[in-house]
């Protein structure tokens, strides 16, 4: 599969040889050459994908970029009737990334790029999405800045914010009690889920009563499970990342702490509870879909199916994420028949998805993505390595109150420039 | 107080134990072949992913199976590229063996995707020990138990047999056992077959404890070079008390200032290698002088 994928990397030699063509087609249109000109536009259009290809993250990515790739695939592989294709760059870190999307930019020619895996690279990512003024339809980083005080009017952000994620959350939360222990990654989503909740905490007059942040990549968490053991709270809020949590969760349950203490976190992926295994999964989470819902639209079954069909496994929430941020930025081209900048953020804060009684589309005050958010909680009893997932509920429950959930922009921090 | 610290002393002696483990192999091979293999923590992934593929097919004897796999894909890489880089610089061998673990890492993702690989202890080692304020789960302690055999065992081998004899000396001077007419290539392979095979051990055993991904050599590759350059470079014994130590400094370090347990390894190291460059148990190796 990645080395599918890697063939359709462009190198940076063939980036360049594409570029000096593409500059000498552009060159010579103005003199009146309409053959160099019909090549011009039968020349693919690219979009960029910046999506980790190693790393602890990979599991998730992997299916955001199946996603995405699939919702080209449906669409024979064109926007606006144009050849198109996917130019996929890695995420080593945020700087990298940093760096990979100005190649994506410079030198492979992208009109526009997807991506930002983590939050801590898709912050660094809408920075430079600003500076080199290119949409960035960010599919999975969920940091509250993103659309709060870093946004730009380059970068759209599907993920729900994690303070949103929280206040729909926490209700559920509080139903296990008042008494938190928080064990968070040490970086930004981490610290963002550490300092939201604790705010809603101290406003519902609960207590902490432990507080750890996890370095990244850890690979014990014995001494961790020991210090909760010792102080006895009512539920855990993880803040882990991808496969920290499925890590954590595994030898959760090999210290026999599984079923004993509830487990609550936002913003997880299915893949870091499918990684843990029947035995050992166990759990409270929000998600963003699931592919057994019963509620999902007729599009989004069809995407399943689909996607059961090209893969030979179910798609992973991830996936559906990295389709719906491509369906949305292909139908925005499509709709305004352009690949320049300004035209394609119009089409995108003019685009909307879903049904009727579950809309989604980008809200302009801060290009954040408004949709529902699903409340999952494992099974007692999983039939198969697949299926983990019971939907508890729908947040909120009414799509007008959408725009109140999400808060308003401006408080948020966000002045769109 | 003391209760909590006794737990976290014994969840650290487990960790130390598998550091102990990964790093020993890593210690044997740059002791003998003077390679730093930046792959060593690919063979431990190795370890991990044979055994799961294995366990498919043969039920619970993959856990033997897994290791002497790893050992022979190990000795199948000396021959093939190792071996060339015995005269070369040991900025060569530092490049082809970060190359080679980030080929192993590549293909482990090819074959079986980034998704973790569910993975569980065997059922007659579910279940928790509770002595006092100490708990340790019974695969832990099976763990760890283990290691200490296989410890006891390597020394054993490396003392008290003519193999284990024509490696302590090939260590030292390799050039005089080749005149004394032992075939140093073959030695050689069967070195870095053995490190490997050791690292594949270590992968086994962290496969019901650790994600099964194919970035899990991450986690192993750095507490093995600190715990190697804590023991002193090719020292066995330097390597078993440092790897312990390593553990235990994590653990404590969890209970009081959880967000620098990882940082916490490399400042020990710093501190001891002030007081002893060579290490805790290190010498004065001629060849690497």
């Amino acid at each position: 599969m990645l080395v599918r994928r890697q063939a359709r990397l462009v190198t940076r030699r063939q980036a360049l040889l594409g570029a000096a063509a593409l500059g000498g087609a552009g060159a010579a249109a103005p003199l009146g050459m309409p053959t160099i000109a019909n090549a011009a536009a039968a020349e693919p259009i690219k979009i960029g994908l910046l999506l980790a290809k190693t790393g602890g993250i990979a599991a998730q990515t992997e299916y955001l970029a199946n996603g995405t790739y699939l919702a080209l695939e449906e669409r024979g592989n064109k926007i606006m009737g144009r050849p198109a294709e996917l130019v996929w760059y890695d995420e080593p870190s945020p700087q990298g990334s940093q760096q990979n999307m100005q190649k994506l930019v410079q030198e492979a020619k992208v009109c526009a790029v997807l991506g930002g895996s983590l939050s801590s690279n898709g912050l660094a990512e809408e920075a430079t999405a600003a500076e080199l003024k290119i949409p960035f339809v960010c599919n999975n980083a969920a940091a509250t800045d993103m659309t709060g005080k870093n946004c730009n009017r380059y970068t759209f952000r599907l993920n729900t914010p994690v303070s949103v994620q929280a206040e729909m959350f926490a209700p559920y939360i509080m139903d296990y009690g008042k008494k938190w222990y928080f064990i968070t990654s040490s970086y930004a989503f981490g610290q963002d889920i550490a300092k939201s909740f604790k705010e809603l905490l101290a406003k519902a007059g609960g207590s902490v009563v432990g507080d750890d942040s996890v370095p990244l990549n850890t690979p014990d968490y014995s001494s961790f499970i020991l210090k909760i053991r010792q102080a006895k709270p009512d539920v855990i809020l993880g803040g882990l990342t991808s496969g920290d949590l499925s890590t954590f969760l595994k030898q959760w349950n090999e210290i026999g702490m599984r079923g004993k203490i509830p487990i609550c976190e936002i913003a997880i992926g299915d893949t870091d509870i499918w990684s843990v295994g029947t035995e050992a999964a166990t759990g409270l989470f929000t998600a963003l879909w699931w592919y057994d819902n019963p509620a999902d639209p007729p599009e989004e079954k069809a995407f399943a199916a689909d996607y059961l069909k090209k893969y030979g496994k179910p798609a992973a929430d991830k996936a559906w994420m990295g389709w719906i941020a491509a369906k949305s930025l292909f139908e925005s081209i499509d709709a305004v028949k352009s690949t320049e900048t300004e035209a394609i953020i119009k089409g995108l804060e003019a685009w909307k998805g879903g049904t009727a009684s579950s809309p989604y589309y980008w809200r302009k005050g801060d290009h954040q993505m408004l949709l529902k958010n699903l409340v999952v909680q494992v099974k007692d009893k999983i039939p198969d390595k697949w299926n983990y997932f019971d939907v508890k509920g729908t947040v909120p429950k009414d799509a007008s109150e959408l725009d109140k959930v999400f808060g308003d922009p401006v408080a948020a921090g966000c002045h769109m420039t | 107080m003391l209760d909590v610290i006794l737990s976290q002393v014994a969840a650290g002696l487990v960790l130390g134990s598998l550091y102990v483990l990964i790093a020993i192999g890593l210690s044997i091979i740059f002791g003998l072949l003077g390679i730093v293999n930046f792959a060593h923590g690919n063979f431990f992934a190795l370890g991990a992913y044979f055994a799961l593929t294995l366990f498919q097919h043969f039920g619970w004897p993959a856990v033997i199976l897994a290791p002497i796999l790893v050992g022979l894909v190990g000795m199948g890489v000396e021959r093939l590229l190792i071996r060339q880089l015995y005269d070369k610089e040991p900025l060569i061998s530092l490049i082809v063996t970060f190359a080679l673990a980030l080929m192993i890492e590549a293909l482990l993702q090819l074959i079986y995707g980034g998704i973790g690989q569910p993975f569980s202890q065997p059922p007659m080692f579910s279940g928790i020990y509770l002595w006092g304020p100490v708990l340790i789960t019974r695969y832990r302690l099976a763990v760890f138990v283990t290691t200490v055999v296989l410890l006891v065992a390597l020394w054993a081998f490396m003392q008290f047999t003519p193999f284990g004899r024509i490696l302590r000396a090939g260590s030292r001077d390799p050039e005089m056992v080749g005149l004394l007419g032992i075939r140093l290539p073959r030695v050689l392979t069967a070195v870095f077959g053995l490190g490997c095979g050791i690292a594949g051990i270590a992968g086994v055993l962290a496969a019901p404890l650790w994600m099964v991904i194919p970035s899990m050599s991450q986690g192993a590759i750095m507490p093995a070079f600190v715990v190697v350059t804590i023991g002193g470079l090719g020292s066995f014994a330097g390597a078993v008390i440092a790897g312990l130590m390593v553990g235990v400094v994590t653990a404590l370090t969890i209970q009081f200032e959880p967000s620098a347990a990882n940082a916490m390894m490399y400042v020990f190291m710093a501190v001891v290698l002030l007081l002893r460059p060579r290490g805790l148990l290190g010498e004065r190796w001629e060849r690497f002088e």
